[in-house]
């Protein structure tokens, strides 16, 4: 396997810090609230598709992506991310238009308006334990290993750290200018990229020749209630806090709409080309190419590493930093903004000043970091991690949040209360069970609890936990006897 | 060249070109973007 080459240090080095300076400058930048956590509701769309992208798309979509790329084949892209487009053009044209119309900061400012103070907190937690930036630094860790030969700690500690800092210090401009940076390097390395992959494993053809058929099978041979949930978790763009942050945070919603229409072509194509990355990384491990034993989650990096030449190579390293650098940035942003705003600022019980707001959200964005931290070295793989954080959300708010904008009836605080409350508490309750109690099963990759002749895999949850949030929906609905909220 | 091929040569131009041409945009903006932080602080 080819090295790293001191030129590819030098590259990454030079990003490293001029992310860190665009933080610096804008450290001393805000003058209000506003500015600090919704850059001034004055994103363009360039930037909105930039930013958009960037942080939707982290590591966990880079290998986890490819991880099923890897194992299953086109399946990946057919049965995990395509499902993800459909959310995206409803959140374009139903959704994102809906939000403009009122003057929120934050997902739980809508729980509020629609269901009193008390489902804000209950979504805050769930938006806050979502956006911690677990998955983030468990793909520094695998990075750091990589790229540097450090330990996974390490590499969690120094490159977490690094956009950390500029996090702290620049707020929603320096991650929203970072963030482009880092879409035009995560995009243009993948491109850069694929050619030197395909030459490497002796052409396209190859694939058809060393792989299974099934690999081609745009459903492959997944079950179909696993597709479903993958799918499914295409849902949380709905109520994606740092989706709703960039709705807010753009100039009109005709900005957002048309941001939204051109980044899913271009989301569309970065998951197909992983796919056929990760694929051209299977036909590399069964031609001796690259080390059979390779992590399926660590094969797209490992081909990479062995078809780019040096400096090239660099490139794609920063690329791949970046993706995950934009996507750790957003998620600290969302959750210190959910202890600062919606938690710290209602419970206060005097006038909160902007400067205040401001440096308890850098102190939430710290804790955050710390927590997310912790529950990177709680999981085993990346997958598992990304389907516990996804069903968190979308378990206490998807019921709540699309109820409470589009039907003025149902706007009863006790529905949201227990809906929202139910959901989070079953997913935290059936996740700690199936981890404790399930084994874990390194042939399907996840958690497994078996119950008398039912085997339920930690990705099967949601079946239980969306259902159990509607009844308490519902069940609210009977009880409340009082008026509607606004 | 098969579908998947092709399919995948289009993702490249997306992901290449693509990628490059929204940057300019964004890069056309910036100026005023960066007007609108300066006036803030001053």
């Amino acid at each position: 396997m080819q090295t790293i080459a001191t030129i590819d240090y030098i590259i990454i080095t030079v990003y490293i810090l001029g992310m860190v300076g665009v933080g610096i400058w804008f450290a001393r930048r805000h003058a209000t609230f506003d500015d600090f956590f919704l850059a001034g509701r004055s994103l363009t769309t360039p930037l909105l598709i930039t930013t958009l992208i960037s942080t939707y798309y982290g590591i966990d979509v880079l290998f986890g992506d490819s991880q099923l790329g890897f194992t299953d084949g086109v399946v990946a892209w057919f049965g995990y991310a395509r499902p993800t487009y459909a959310f995206f053009v409803i959140a374009a044209f139903l959704l994102a238009h809906r939000l403009r119309k009122e003057n929120f900061k934050s997902l739980p400012d809508i729980l509020e308006k629609y269901y009193g103070r008390e489902t804000r907190y209950v979504g805050a937690v769930a938006s806050f334990i979502y956006s911690l930036p677990a998955l983030s630094l468990y793909g520094f860790g695998m990075l750091g290993e990589v790229i540097m030969g450090w330990s996974p700690y390490l590499g969690m500690l120094i490159l977490g750290g690094i956009a950390l800092a500029y996090t702290l210090a620049g707020g929603f401009w320096a991650v929203a200018l970072t963030d482009s940076i880092q879409f035009v390097m995560m995009c243009v390395v993948l491109a850069i990229a694929t050619p030197f992959a395909l030459k490497l494993i002796g052409g396209f053809d190859q694939m058809y020749i060393f792989l299974d058929p099934n690999y081609f099978e745009p459903m492959g041979d997944l079950s179909i209630w696993l597709i479903i949930i993958y799918a499914s978790t295409g849902l949380t763009i709905l109520v994606e806090p740092t989706f709703y942050q960039r709705i807010f945070a753009a100039k009109s919603y005709k900005n957002v709409r048309n941001a939204l229409i051109a980044g899913i072509f271009i989301w569309g194509a970065y998951d197909w080309i992983i796919t056929i990355l990760a694929m051209a990384a299977k036909v590399g491990t069964l031609k001796g190419i690259i080390d059979p034993g390779v992590e399926p989650d660590a094969a797209l990096l490992t081909i990479m590493i062995t078809a780019l030449p040096a400096g090239i190579l660099g490139i794609f390293l920063a690329g791949v930093l970046s993706t995950e650098m934009s996507t750790l940035d957003s998620y600290c942003l969302v959750a210190g903004g959910n202890v600062a705003y919606d938690v710290y600022r209602p419970m206060a019980k005097k006038e909160i000043s902007d400067t205040q707001l401001i440096t308890t959200t850098r102190y939430g964005i710290a804790l955050s970091w710390v927590l997310g931290f912790v529950m990177a070295l709680a999981f085993e793989q990346m997958l598992g991690l990304w389907v516990f954080m996804a069903s968190i959300l979308i378990s206490s708010v998807t019921v709540p949040i699309i109820f409470g904008l589009y039907i003025k009836n149902f706007r009863k605080p006790m529905a949201g209360l227990l809906s929202a409350g139910l959901g989070l508490l079953s997913t935290i309750i059936l996740n700690v069970l199936v981890m404790s109690r399930g084994v874990f099963v390194g042939e399907e990759e996840t958690y497994v609890l078996q119950l008398g002749q039912w085997e339920i895999m930690q990705e099967y949850i949601m079946y239980f936990t969306v259902p159990i949030s509607l009844l308490g929906y519902f069940f609210g609905l009977l009880i409340d006897k009082g008026k509607n909220y606004e | 060249m098969s579908n998947w091929e092709l399919f995948t040569w289009i993702s490249v131009i997306i992901l290449g070109p693509g990628a490059i041409f929204v940057f300019i945009l964004f890069l056309r903006d910036l100026p005023e973007l960066l007007r609108k932080t300066d006036k803030k602080i001053s």
